[in-house]
């Protein structure tokens, strides 16, 4: 029961580090893993010359050839399938869809095929493969460019479910999700591509998938989150301590699995447990977390589990930031933990 | 000679057994024969599972009946076990005349140890790694992408294989389907499409299904050639698929074959009473004047080289005892256990479902967890 430690650290080797952006990361992890295996291929929607709506593709077509990166028609279904069909071939496809809110079409191929092959093939055929699609909101993209899908395939067996917040995790994930043998869903918080910097080794890492992170340690309540949420929560968190409160800050970074052992040994620790997501709160995956913490430590508890998240409405539009749920709400919600 | 796009489905042999084309020498009635004999063993396979089904030992069976001459025809023309094959859930006449074990169908059927599904889908969808016979889903067409796919990492690989990929006609109503199609046309992979179009998805027939004369006219809209065959006629089916797979194999990109036939049978054991509900007598008896197998006994007399009656009675009585005894095997290896619940589920079983796991082993074992 080892919580995984905030700092970046290099894998091996001398231990050199860089600065990179959350999208940096993403693109070197598929430079280097497209130069590691000639297996991995990447495609989407303008994820070729263009190099991605974002540019997390930018110069893999020009360095790797349009085999390796190219773009494909317009329909995330046939994304989906063909990725399916190409790992099933033999090959590790990286998918690109270019919005999480545009996975509707592709969805019966991540159920129906991606998450199902090998169970019901008794594992004779598998589809080990990534589809990388950009979540969340922040970006005054409307209700169509700024959901959180991700509870929709945590529910699905089969699948893994990671979403990064810092650049250490982005690549380490990336590279874990390639190497794997299941079919992994990587949620790109898309408002933290270019606001969240970190250090990042040079020498060649993976992150296990199914490993939190702890981001900050306390003692007096425990603020859990993934994605976009991160910066927020870590903002609560220091304008608590002003307070003199210490809240611990943990990092899910995956989904399925999700890191029960670190989440339980904190809130055995705090007593106290603060769920944030920006996604809509009914139904949402912390539920589950939530779920969990007061099956395990019902006892322990020295306030209810809350919860901050998204509405239940379709993502507006003119309200986005008042929709997500920043430093404020997160700390009122530790208060009320504290208060309880 | 064999040309895409035709109004009249191509045929060799007329309904009478006489040929109406020059037939290919490699149809000796030797081969004829055994083609034969392949889609008598495919019936007397659907009519023992019937049997199996009343008899409450498997829960489901689709039926291909009166498809054998398409299912059969496709499997004589393609490489088993090279090319790779996304079916459909009514593609047992293709798994068995492909090599598919017949006590691995069985066995898929009955939910037994000897599953090499392992007892996880429902009947009828096997899956067969050896031939390359990639699992079966029950999401209507949505084996259509991932084939697509399966050929462009055959063409990103330069292997020299293709992807066949089966499905009826009521498929070609699912967005699944025009994506596929259209993902293989763009990208040239070398794709077979074959549309066992047996004119029934369930109850619906196809003029409700689509406003389309036909379904292979609308390989054109994916940039790929369509061939209109009649699938009942085993030559004609033969003829066409191995000329198209040769031009696909040889880097021409993908091609739609439409071999049009008909399910004789009902949908499933679900809908035993098909003429009663949507279809009339008169149709199923005007396409068993077409049935496959007849066809291919009345050319063969033509030949002056009938299959006599002691033949076909010992032919069929041998695929009862292959069945029979297939099904005395199979049940033998007993039902898997709860622990294949938790298996296959991930490359490596997570804690979670270790956990849950657990839990199971002590409400099934009486052990605490």
């Amino acid at each position: 029961m080892t919580a995984t430690q905030a700092k970046p650290q290099a894998a091996t080797g001398t231990g050199e580090t860089r600065t990179l952006t959350l999208i940096q990361a993403i693109n070197e992890a598929m430079a280097e893993e497209l130069a590691r295996d000639d297996r991995v291929v990447i495609f989407g929607e303008d994820v070729g010359a263009r190099g991605g709506v974002f540019l997390a593709t930018a110069g893999l077509q020009a360095q790797f050839g349009p085999n390796r990166v190219f773009d494909t028609p317009l329909s995330e279904a046939s994304i989906v399938g063909a990725a399916v069909g190409m790992a099933v071939r033999g090959l590790r496809p990286i998918a690109e869809i270019q919005f999480a809110d545009y996975m509707g079409p592709g969805f019966d191929q991540i159920i129906s095929q991606a998450a199902k092959i090998r169970y019901r093939s008794g594992g004779q055929f598998t589809a080990p493969l990534v589809i990388r699609t950009p979540s969340g909101g922040g970006v005054k993209g409307g209700h169509h460019h700024s959901q959180s899908p991700e509870s929709y395939f945590a529910h699905t067996p089969g699948l893994k479910v990671v979403m990064p917040s810092t650049p250490y995790d982005a690549k380490g994930l990336l590279k874990a999700a390639v190497r794997g043998g299941d079919p992994v869903i990587y949620f790109e918080p898309k408002r933290l591509y270019r606001a969240a910097k970190g250090q990042v080794p040079v020498q060649d890492y993976t992150v296990e998938i199914g490993k939190g992170a702890v981001r900050r340690e306390g003692t007096d309540l425990t603020v859990i989150g993934y994605g976009g949420v991160m910066p927020d929560a870590e903002k609560a968190a220091q304008a608590l301590a002003a307070e003199g409160v210490q809240a611990e800050v943990i990092d899910l970074r995956s989904l399925v699995p999700w890191d029960r052992d670190l989440v339980l040994t904190s809130v055995a620790k705090t007593g106290r447990a603060v769920l944030v997501s920006e996604a809509p709160r009914t139904a949402n995956f912390m539920g589950e977390v939530a779920y969990v913490i007061q099956e395990e430590l019902f006892d322990s508890l020295l306030a209810p589990v809350m919860q901050v998240a998204g509405f239940d409405t379709p993502y507006p539009y003119v309200q986005d930031k008042v929709y997500l749920p920043g430093p404020n709400r997160i700390a009122a919600a530790c208060v009320r933990a504290l208060n309880y | 000679m064999i040309q895409p796009f035709t109004s009249d489905p191509l045929r060799w042999v007329a309904e009478d057994g006489r040929p109406i084309r020059e037939l290919p020498d490699r149809f000796t009635p030797a081969v004829l024969r055994e083609l034969h004999h392949e889609m008598v063993r495919a019936r007397e396979f659907d009519k023992k599972l019937v049997t199996l089904l009343r008899q409450g030992r498997t829960t489901f069976y689709a039926q291909s009946s009166g498809m054998e001459a398409t299912q059969v025809g496709l499997a004589r023309s393609i490489r088993v076990g090279h090319d790779w094959v996304w079916p459909y859930y009514r593609d047992h006449a293709l798994g068995l005349a492909m090599g598919v074990p017949l006590l691995d169908l069985i066995s898929q059927c009955l939910g037994t140890n000897s599953d090499t599904c392992r007892g996880r889908q429902m009947p009828h969808h096997f899956a067969a790694q050896r031939q390359n016979f990639v699992s079966i889903s029950s999401s209507i067409a949505s084996q259509v992408p991932p084939a697509a796919g399966n050929a462009m990492a055959q063409k990103y690989l330069g292997v020299d294989e293709l992807t066949v990929c089966t499905f009826g006609d009521g498929a070609t109503s699912e967005g699944d389907w025009h994506a596929g199609m259209n993902m293989a046309g763009a990208s040239g992979a070398p794709c077979l499409f074959v549309c066992e179009n047996n004119q029934w998805a369930i109850s619906t027939n196809l003029k409700a299904q689509t406003a389309s004369e036909t379904i292979h006219i609308k390989a054109k809209a994916y940039g790929m050639p369509g061939y209109y065959v009649d699938g009942n006629d085993i030559v004609a089916v033969m003829e066409v698929l191995s000329h198209v797979a040769e031009g696909v194999r040889a880097g021409n990109g993908p091609a739609l074959v439409e071999c049009l036939t008909y399910r004789v049978g009902s949908h499933s054991n679900a809908d035993a009473d098909a003429e009663k509900n949507y279809r009339t007598r008169e149709e199923v008896n005007a396409w068993l004047a077409r049935d496959p197998i007849t066809r291919v006994e009345r050319l063969l007399d033509h030949l002056g080289e009938p299959v006599s009656a002691e033949e076909r009675a010992d032919l069929i009585s041998a695929v009862h005892r292959e069945v029979d005894e297939a099904v005395l095997r199979a049940e033998a290896t007993g039902q898997p256990d709860w622990r294949i619940m938790f298996e296959d589920v991930y490359a490596d079983t997570p804690v979670h479902l270790r956990e849950q796991a657990a839990f199971l082993r002590a409400e099934q074992e009486g052990v605490r967890a």
